[in-house]
């Protein structure tokens, strides 16, 4: 791919909600007052006591408005009103009896229902009545903004999945590239084994069967070229390659048992295998290779050692752009007799996916605790990051990644002169 | 919608539950988190599976991922063809002592499976209805002429519910070694609904 392309690949934040037209939001009812501004912070604290604003803290109790004369009004709310929108009977009992001493004079008014999530919405809500902004809690880079660095590194990376999801016998696949951000290195990657053509997954021997084929992926494609697809022999794959031009598992994952049967008798398959699944086992290897045989006892220690990991790989100077495509290296300049610290799962971790996961592969990286999802293709029927589903905003999970799509031209599939037909 | 039934569920049902407990404490010898299952096929246990998170680092290895890979490879072993495969899978039952997990139930659904009996709800992360109901088609899925028909998979909670509870109340209290150590991760174990 040429760098001139990167002009037009664009990075789009998918966020937790689905987008809603910062003037529709929806709006709650409140009973509100003109009131004396000198009474202002006694009502408030009042207030605050016997009518707080539960389920709307995002809404502030006092409006401000500038009349003509440079004249200041200031109103407070004094309850939510209740749903059937009767007027002033439904004020409680503390509260109307405030409203009296204070001789104040109730009116109902709207406010938005829900905190903003962007400024653009929260400059909406403040028409109606001020509310409080905070950007996204979580703090996970890139949510505000890629730097001109940081989205040449995040393209380089889209670009090795995309090769990736081609470098099959003519057959495109979706393809998964696990990255530590912080120190811009591939820890692993994988690509969709529905019908593997690759060594035969066997649990028992995991330990050193998928070691061997993750190195052998990872060798494949640190030689920084773009694999020769327009030599590839369609009679070497193991079947008719234009009915499986595209065998992205993700998108249609119900699709594995209407597969014709020939294809399959000598080689492993597995319905489960999708690309996302792959990279996490792949990655859950080269930990255990990395960092063997800790006990029990040891064990206990990784969640407190958590956090200073992170720390410390944050710290740890970023490495060139350059090197991004580089094969994976073993932890740095570790001194043999340090016990380097394990990191927790994929916490940290960035996955670089050509198609948006299906529910499946999107919990399997919630449990994994990958830190942000890149894709660059949607997928409409079946995508759980904002097309189906949007897991990245279920508020019960217990890990929550960041998630964004990478706009990229459709040419980037060709494959030797053909269209994807996805 | 999923129903939940203790009394009235067949013995069949109970026996292959208890199955599914010894495979949790199975887990919970091992220091995992003890959630175990087993796939049953025309009144047999054909397959038995209990997470293994810890051991092998990857957290989507739950019950039901062993199991499944387990019956996967015995069955391509002896030959079955891809569609011999389907077949066999929307024939078996799966007991297992938590709801399945969002991620599980979507894997139950690919896979084509008949139904599902599970211990106790899982609030946090369930797949049969406690969050997301992926064994139902009546949640939302895109109809598309292009996506291979979807299978529903029916769905039975509450059984044996307090034993797998408790299985999960002691790994928690004895300290979980992969970090979730407070009494609060259990929540979304113990609270279980119907209960």
């Amino acid at each position: 791919m040429k760098k001139s392309m990167n002009g037009m690949w664009k990075i789009v934040h998918i966020p937790d909600k689905p987008p809603i037209p910062p003037n529709q939001q929806p709006t709650v009812n409140v009973l509100a007052s003109i009131i004396d501004p000198k009474h202002a912070n006694t009502l408030i604290r009042r207030l605050n006591q016997i009518a707080p604003l539960k389920n709307a803290c995002h809404v502030k109790r006092i409006q401000k408005k500038h009349l003509e004369g440079g004249k200041t009004q200031l109103s407070v709310i004094l309850c939510l009103a209740s749903e059937d929108n009767s007027l002033l009977n439904s004020l409680p009992q503390d509260v109307q009896e405030l409203s009296n001493s204070y001789q104040l004079s109730p009116f109902v008014t709207k406010v938005c229902k829900y905190a903003a999530t962007s400024k653009e919405e929260w400059e909406e809500q403040c028409k109606l009545w001020p509310t409080s902004y905070h950007p996204p809690t979580y703090n996970i880079d890139g949510i505000t903004g890629f730097s001109e660095e940081d989205s040449l590194s995040v393209l380089s990376f889209m670009k090795v999945a995309i090769e990736l999801a081609k470098s099959g016998d003519g057959l495109i696949v979706n393809a998964a590239v696990i990255v530590d951000p912080s120190v811009q290195q591939i820890i692993t990657n994988g690509c969709d084994q529905i019908f593997s053509w690759h060594a035969p997954m066997n649990k028992t021997c995991i330990r050193n069967d998928c070691i061997e084929q993750s190195t052998n992926l990872d060798s494949h494609q640190s030689n920084g070229v773009v694999s020769p697809v327009t030599e590839v022999l369609p009679n070497a794959s193991p079947s008719e390659p234009e009915s499986l031009s595209c065998a992205v598992s993700c998108l249609n994952p119900w699709k594995w048992s209407e597969q014709r049967s020939d294809m399959a008798n000598s080689y492993y398959w597995h319905p489960l295998r999708h690309a996302a699944v792959v990279a996490i086992e792949s990655s859950a290897d080269r930990d255990r290779r990395l960092f063997p045989g800790l006990g029990d006892a040891e064990e206990k220690s990784f969640e407190t050692s958590q956090s200073s990991h992170i720390v410390s790989m944050v710290k740890r100077q970023k490495t060139n752009v350059a090197n991004v495509e580089k094969k994976e290296v073993d932890p740095p300049n570790m001194p043999s007799n340090s016990v380097p610290e394990r990191p927790y799962l994929c916490t940290g971790c960035d996955i670089y996916l050509v198609w948006e996961p299906c529910i499946m592969c999107a919990m399997a990286l919630v449990h994994q605790r990958i830190r942000r999802i890149f894709y660059a293709f949607p997928n409409p029927n079946t995508g759980a990051l904002g097309s189906l589903h949007r897991l990245q905003g279920e508020k019960s999970l217990n890990h929550h990644y960041a998630v964004f799509r990478i706009c990229v031209p459709d040419e980037v599939l060709d494959i030797a002169g053909n269209r994807k037909s996805c | 919608m999923d129903s939940h039934v203790e009394e009235g569920c067949s013995s069949e049902t109970l026996t292959f539950m208890e199955l599914a407990i010894e495979q949790a404490k199975d887990a919970l010898n091992s220091l995992e988190v003890p959630v175990g299952c087993v796939i049953a096929e025309g009144g047999k246990v054909i397959a038995s599976g209990r997470n293994r998170t810890t051991e092998t680092r990857n957290a989507t290895r739950h019950a039901e991922m062993e199991a499944i890979d387990a019956l996967l490879e015995q069955w391509q072993k002896s030959g079955l063809s891809v569609s011999e495969v389907a077949e066999k899978f929307s024939t078996c039952s799966l007991y297992v002592t938590c709801e399945p997990c969002i991620m599980c139930a979507a894997a139950l659904s690919i896979l084509g499976i008949k139904e599902v009996y599970y211990g106790c709800a899982n609030d946090k992360f369930g797949g049969c209805g406690s969050i997301l109901s992926l064994h139902s088609s009546t949640s939302k899925l895109r109809n598309s002429g292009n996506i291979a028909q979807r299978k529903d998979f029916k769905c039975t909670g509450g059984i044996m519910a307090l034993e797998a509870v408790s299985l999960l109340r002691r790994f928690y209290e004895q300290g979980n070694p992969n970090g979730m150590n407070s009494i609060a991760q259990l929540q979304p174990y113990m609270m279980h609904r119907g209960t």
